[in-house]
């Protein structure tokens, strides 16, 4: 049999190619072997990775016999003898220690079934959070009837993974103060291969704004807090436990109705009831508008592909009031040009 | 020469095109970031489908009520044929009998096509839209899904590549229309990968059973080709993506 005939249009690729002809002939070397060497690192599904049996198979791979192929369309990782496939999109995936952004969608029997954008809606048991009157206190089943007191369906919050089942899906904790309710911001969510992993995922941004990046690629906007409250925000345990020290008369004196439980601890008392609170503080028009506009900006950079953490985003932000208005940000050619200066900035400091 | 011929003596079909020649194919992957975890959009000829899916996800996410199943994913294909799509405009209804049999053969394709274990306990929603419809239907449909699968990162084992060949006398016609599907037998292969392996056969008309054989070849030849312009999109999308996220 003859071979197949088919037409297709011409690639717009190679046009650019030509165009790049007055390149540096030594940045181009360089460019192509980095290039080759990615092109040799992507990887489709049926695509064969090696036939040496003494690599593990990691995730996005499979086996037949000896071999070893892919089983999605990404990038190879090799650690040590371990081989996995990490595809260039896909969901979240839970590793146990992930801080992350969720909203609750269901009540169910002592526990919270909270979407992170995985597989699986994330569980965050009873157990798991603090509730009003100290870290120590029993759970009851009056805490179990009023669970939508605390937190119900639709709510925003931020936890971390405190383990991963077997099927992947993960038990969240907020037992921290770090931890808790999302109030007096945004919900932004962009995909999470974006979310460049960092130490801290919770930042202080010019202009009286916050952020936390969930590292499922949900993240928060909000406006900074300014008193000394105990709550969320990017602040040291460490200096968190001072703080309250000092505020330790004031709390007392300021007491809240609490849920009649008997707390050895009234300023945690006060503290946790403040984390469950539905009302947001009064929040100015600037700050809104701030908020809008770094809103803006991580769509901006998301859209067109870009990892980010806290400096991109806050440099994304400034070059962002080059371009006017906020609502001049939803616009493609504007996105596009905000992306492409961070990146151009990031090159030319090097 | 009848304008109408469908394989004049010459060798030209009612296109222009030799017999094995398929139409021209062109494929783009993410075309709704934000609607779906993976999206592609499939033009073979004038048959253009875009497909979405959601997912894997949690069973009660599904629009439609679906039980989970321990060992597997749950593949819900939906196909919806709007009445612009063909070349007259009429009304489909919804459960037509031809589309919940081309949904039902493409799930069989795909749970053969998807590495079940990593997906028990969810749900894989996949829609397809028929833009405008020439022929090939359910070929294009599979090229769709295939790439929009990949897109959302869901493992395969290996891409599936459809094409439909029919039997003109004793010539093979490769990746008919909708004038030559009307006037000729066809069969529909979908082979996965770059192997022999068929994933995917459905045949609605009689065939001369000794002809089979060579349609079948001709097909693999075909879908051979299909792969390998999907897996160049596939590679150029992954290059670009990498070149930007450092």
């Amino acid at each position: 049999m003859s071979n197949i005939i088919s037409i297709t249009r011409p690639s717009v690729k190679q046009a650019k190619d030509e165009d790049s002809d007055d390149m540096d002939i030594d940045e181009e070397l360089n460019l192509n072997d980095a290039k080759a060497k990615e092109i040799q690192d992507i990887v489709v599904p049926g695509e064969l990775i090696t036939d040496d049996p003494s690599w593990m198979r990691g995730h996005g791979t499979y086996y037949l016999g000896e071999k070893t192929y892919s089983a999605v369309a990404g990038v190879i990782l090799r650690v040590n003898k371990l081989l996995s496939v990490i595809p260039f999109k896909g969901r979240y995936n839970p590793e146990t220690g992930d801080h992350v952004v969720g909203r609750i969608v269901d009540v169910t029997n002592k526990r919270w079934k909270v979407d992170v954008g995985a597989e699986h809606d994330a569980v965050l048991m009873l157990g798991a959070v603090n509730l009003p009157g100290g870290v120590l206190r029993r759970k009851s089943e009056t805490d179990e009837l009023q669970m939508r007191s605390f937190l119900k369906e639709g709510d925003l919050l931020n936890a971390e993974v405190q383990s991963v089942f077997h099927d992947g899906s993960a038990a969240l904790h907020t037992r921290s103060l770090r931890y808790g309710k999302l109030r007096n911001g945004i919900f932004v969510s962009i995909p999470s291969n974006l979310i460049i992993r960092a130490k801290n995922y919770a930042h202080d941004l010019p202009g009286g704004v916050s952020v936390i990046f969930g590292v499922n690629g949900y993240c928060w906007l909000y406006k900074t807090k300014l008193d000394n409250s105990p709550g969320v925000g990017p602040k040291s345990s460490l200096e968190r436990k001072f703080e309250a020290g000092v505020k330790m008369d004031a709390a007392n004196s300021a007491f809240s109705p609490g849920m009649g439980s008997d707390a050895p601890n009234k300023l945690e008392e006060k503290a946790s009831w403040d984390i469950y609170s539905d009302k947001n503080d009064s929040i100015s028009a600037t700050t809104k508008e701030t908020i809008s506009r770094y809103r803006n900006s991580l769509l901006a950079l998301s859209n067109f592909n870009v990892a980010v953490n806290e400096t991109r985003l806050a440099k994304a932000y400034e070059i962002s009031l080059g371009y006017g208005d906020v609502s001049e940000l939803v616009k493609s050619d504007i996105q596009k040009s905000i992306a492409e200066d961070l990146i151009n900035d990031e090159k030319m400091r090097g | 020469m009848s304008r109408m011929e469908v394989y004049s003596p010459e060798g030209l079909r009612m296109d222009g095109r030799r017999w094995n020649e398929l139409r021209q194919f062109s494929c783009q992957t993410n075309t709704h970031p934000n609607a779906s975890d993976g999206s592609s959009y499939v033009r073979q000829g004038n048959t253009v489908v875009l497909c979405l899916v959601k997912g894997p996800m949690d069973t009660n996410r599904a629009t439609s009520t679906t039980r989970a199943s321990a060992d597997g994913p749950v593949l819900n294909i939906n196909v919806s044929y709007p009445p612009f799509a063909g070349i007259e405009r009429k009304k489909r209804s919804k459960n037509e009998r031809r589309l919940s049999e081309l949904s039902i053969v493409l799930e069989r394709c795909f749970l053969k096509t998807i590495v079940l274990k990593n997906y028990a306990r969810t749900v894989i929603e996949v829609n397809l839209t028929i833009l405008s419809f020439d022929g090939g239907l359910l070929a294009a449909c599979c090229n769709s899904i295939t790439l929009a699968l990949i897109d959302a990162g869901i493992s395969l084992y290996d891409y599936v590549s459809a094409v439909s060949v029919g039997i003109y006398s004793e010539t093979a016609l490769l990746d008919l229309n909708s004038l030559e599907e009307s006037d000729l037998s066809f069969v529909t292969v979908g082979v996965v990968g770059d192997s022999d392996k068929l994933n995917l056969i459905m045949c609605e008309d009689r065939l001369p059973l000794d002809k089979l054989e060579r349609l079948i070849n001709l097909g693999i030849q075909g879908c051979h080709q299909l792969r390998k312009l999907m897996n160049d999109t596939v590679k150029e999308v992954g290059v670009e993506l990498l070149s930007k996220r450092q």
